[in-house]
């Protein structure tokens, strides 16, 4: 695979638009750039904690499809190798981090080629499925060198088979659709102002991302629907608007009502040897999750059971959202300096025991709870990962 | 395995004086000798690779404190005159755990450190910043597997659950393996980070026993183990309970209701969430209902079909 792994700090700059990355470096006195570098380092890490700053709401029984445009204008290369198989690749991160902050929500995608709309992969909770159907397009893609990414794409026809899908979930969940559209044009059999008219009224949520320029229908779409629409500049331009829909879209119009959940045990293989069918993927097996309304199994969770469409979950998933209802507080930055002058006297950060004197950073990051200090290191990675304050559990602060 | 493969290793050792105090005083454990068992398995585990990584942290019950590294790691002792053969590497190892140990051991404990639980998920928070350090700071092109070894000894606590949940998410995510050696009472949390993470959880019967199953099962490395029969058999041999608690009674449910908003789990219905204080629709209950109805309706009538025949 040619693209390059983004995964992490993609927006440092010279991985960015590697042609500018001089413009912003400055040598030192003694000509070393080392401390430039790291001081862009640090703002890239900066922006990222910002980001997380912004307050969720907790609409989280969530239901995105995914409309990917696959017509011959994903075939261009301005991302490189080629705008399809960078949204692919794009997408599979998506999935991952989508799934890590929507415990119980769903995805599904469907692709516009040729005219048509075809489904991808099912609505469904479970990251692997998707992430297979991604893996497989995009070889198919590399295969046949994008020669399978034809024609126009239809905006209509994909709405409304996701509208299709959509209508049937439960009113208290999210109904949401992101468009990534790549062609300007779009073949639709009717006129689309009905079409949205009418997923308006479903209360579903239309979001465009657009890969080459403003599209007068896209934003009226987004506008009309509640949604977002926006134009992508870059690649990680890109990954940002598509990471704004991981978390669940403020002041959403969604009933607020108690579900009611199964938590089914797990049973292991050898506790009972009988060999059943799992519902969900239709396949055999031993042991796995039953439903405790009627006894159906299924190898994961979570999964709304086929039977008596009880939506089936383990504690751990409705723990894992629990950052959600108690966010960890932003820590407050103070110079080294200062922090020395108002008598700390810690000199590692509490966490990883990285020296907090020396280096290209001279402000060490407080817990305003717990007084704790850390580096800007574990500040990121405990607001972006840990959700919570090593300090804190270790000297019993409530939360 | 992979030559290119760094492996980090954090060890959480249990201190709780509560717990160690009651075994030393019923004769059935000393905390020395398992510590002694520790410091041989850690020396073997740095003999395996020269390039292997080690942190001990020691997890009291009011503070978790990093035995090894020594925090100020720099400035390099002259450690060439230890006496004995050990290798050098070895000896300035054990020297700085065993005098952080001793350091800790003779802090002596206060009336508020009398508590029956240690802070695990503190140590195991601090466990993983250290390893996103260790990973950050390598090559790119080198690949680090990283996993933390829980030793514990005193009870679960309730109270530690909501960030013990946190840290095992983020282990997950970071590809960090949790192995456990439980002394004291089964851990129904450490169970669950095993089980999620796809580290291995062994319950030590006795003393004896300790320094062979480090030896045997936690030198291996998770990527090893799954070709071994025995260390991939023992994971799924325990039963891992996932049921919830609800919030209002604090009682195991089967099924449930769940708050939408706040996802807090209630076992019977209320109109109003007693966490976030949302009042529930009534129409949203009239609505479920009829869909309840609905939908078996509609996709039932082939399915039965099938099934009379
Ligand atoms: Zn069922
Ligand atoms: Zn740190
Ligand atoms: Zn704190
Ligand atoms: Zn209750
Ligand atoms: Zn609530």
């Amino acid at each position: 695979m040619l693209i390059m792994d983004e995964d992490n700090e993609k927006a440092y700059r010279w991985e960015g638009d590697y042609e500018k990355t001089w413009e912003a470096l400055r040598e030192d006195d003694s000509g070393s750039l080392q401390a430039s570098i790291d001081a862009e380092i640090n703002k890239a890490k900066k922006r990222r904690l910002l980001k997380k700053q912004r307050k969720v709401r907790l609409g989280m029984m969530r239901h995105i499809f995914i409309v990917l445009d696959m017509s011959q204008a994903m075939t261009d290369q301005d991302l490189k190798p080629n705008r399809a198989l960078v949204v692919l690749k794009v997408l599979q991160k998506f999935v991952e981090n989508f799934f890590d902050q929507n415990p119980i929500g769903q995805l599904g995608f469907i692709i516009t080629r040729a005219k048509r709309a075809e489904s991808l992969s099912e609505m469904s909770g479970t990251s692997q499925s998707h992430i297979k159907s991604l893996m497989k397009l995009s070889s198919e893609i590399t295969a046949t060198n994008a020669k399978s990414c034809t024609g126009e794409p239809s905006l209509q026809n994909s709405l409304e088979l996701a509208e299709k899908t959509l209508k049937n979930m439960p009113s208290h969940t999210s109904r949401e659709v992101v468009v990534i559209m790549g062609s300007l044009t779009s073949c639709d059999p009717s006129p689309i102002y009905d079409t949205i008219e009418h997923i308006k009224m479903q209360k579903i949520r239309c979001s465009v991302i657009g890969l080459s320029a403003e599209v007068h229908i896209c934003r009226h779409l987004a506008n009309e629907t509640g949604g977002t629409f926006g134009v992508i500049l870059d690649q990680t331009h890109f990954v940002d608007l598509l990471n704004d829909h991981i978390d669940p879209p403020s002041g959403m119009a969604t009933d607020s009502s108690l579900i009611k959940m199964g938590f089914p045990q797990h049973i292991p293989p050898h506790e009972n040897g009988k060999v059943s069918m799992c519902m969900s993927t239709k396949q055999f097996s031993v042991g796995g999750y039953y439903c405790p309304q009627c006894q159906s199994k299924y190898s994961e969770l979570p999964v709304q059971c086929e039977v008596c469409s009880l939506t089936l979950v383990s504690a751990p998933h409705l723990a894992r959202s629990y950052h959600h209802l108690f966010p960890l507080p932003q820590f407050s930055e103070i110079q080294y300096a200062r922090y020395v002058h108002q008598g700390g006297r810690e000199q590692n950060c509490f966490s990883c025991l990285k020296n907090l004197q020396k280096g290209s950073e001279s402000s060490v990051h407080q817990c305003n709870k717990c007084k704790t200090i850390f580096c800007l290191d574990c500040n990121v990675f405990m607001h972006v990962t840990l959700h919570c304050c090593p300090g804190c559990i270790n000297s019993r602060c409530e939360i | 395995m992979d030559p290119g493969e760094q492996q980090v290793l954090v060890v959480i050792f249990d201190v709780s004086p509560v717990w160690w105090g009651l075994k030393s005083l019923q004769g059935q454990a000393h905390i020395t000798k398992f510590f002694d068992s520790l410091i041989i398995f850690m020396n073997s585990y740095l003999m395996l690779h020269s390039d292997n990584k080690l942190a001990v942290i020691a997890s009291h019950s009011t503070k978790s404190i990093f035995l090894y590294p020594p925090p100020q790691a720099g400035n390099e002792q002259n450690s060439s005159e230890y006496g004995d053969c050990r290798d050098k590497h070895f000896a300035v190892v054990d020297n700085a755990i065993i005098s952080s140990f001793k350091t800790l051991m003779s802090d002596g404990c206060e009336e508020k450190d009398m508590r029956s639980d240690s802070l695990i998920a503190g140590s195991m928070a601090n466990a993983l910043c250290y390893i996103h350090r260790i990973t950050q700071e390598l090559e790119s092109r080198e690949r680090a597997s990283s996993r933390i070894l829980v030793v514990k000894a005193a009870d679960d606590a309730a109270s530690q659950y909501m960030s013990f949940m946190n840290v095992i998410f983020a282990a997950q995510k970071e590809h960090v393996v949790v192995d456990s050696c439980v002394l004291g009472q089964d851990s129904g949390l450490l169970q669950q980070a095993c089980d999620m993470t796809g580290g291995l959880y062994l319950k030590v019967p006795s003393q004896y026993a300790f320094l062979q199953y480090l030896l045997t099962a936690f030198l291996t490395e998770p990527e090893l183990r799954k070709d071994s029969l025995v260390l991939s058999r023992t994971k799924s041999l325990h039963s891992v309970d996932y049921r919830a608690a609800c919030f209002c009674h604090r009682c195991l449910v089967e099924v449930g209701f769940v708050c939408s908003v706040c996802l807090s789990i209630f076992c019977q219905f209320s109109p109003i969430c007693s966490t976030c204080e949302t009042v529930f629709r009534p129409s949203s209950l009239v609505l479920k209902s009829r869909k309840k109805r609905k939908v078996p309706s509609r996709s039932s009538s082939p399915c039965t079909d099938a099934s009379i025949k």
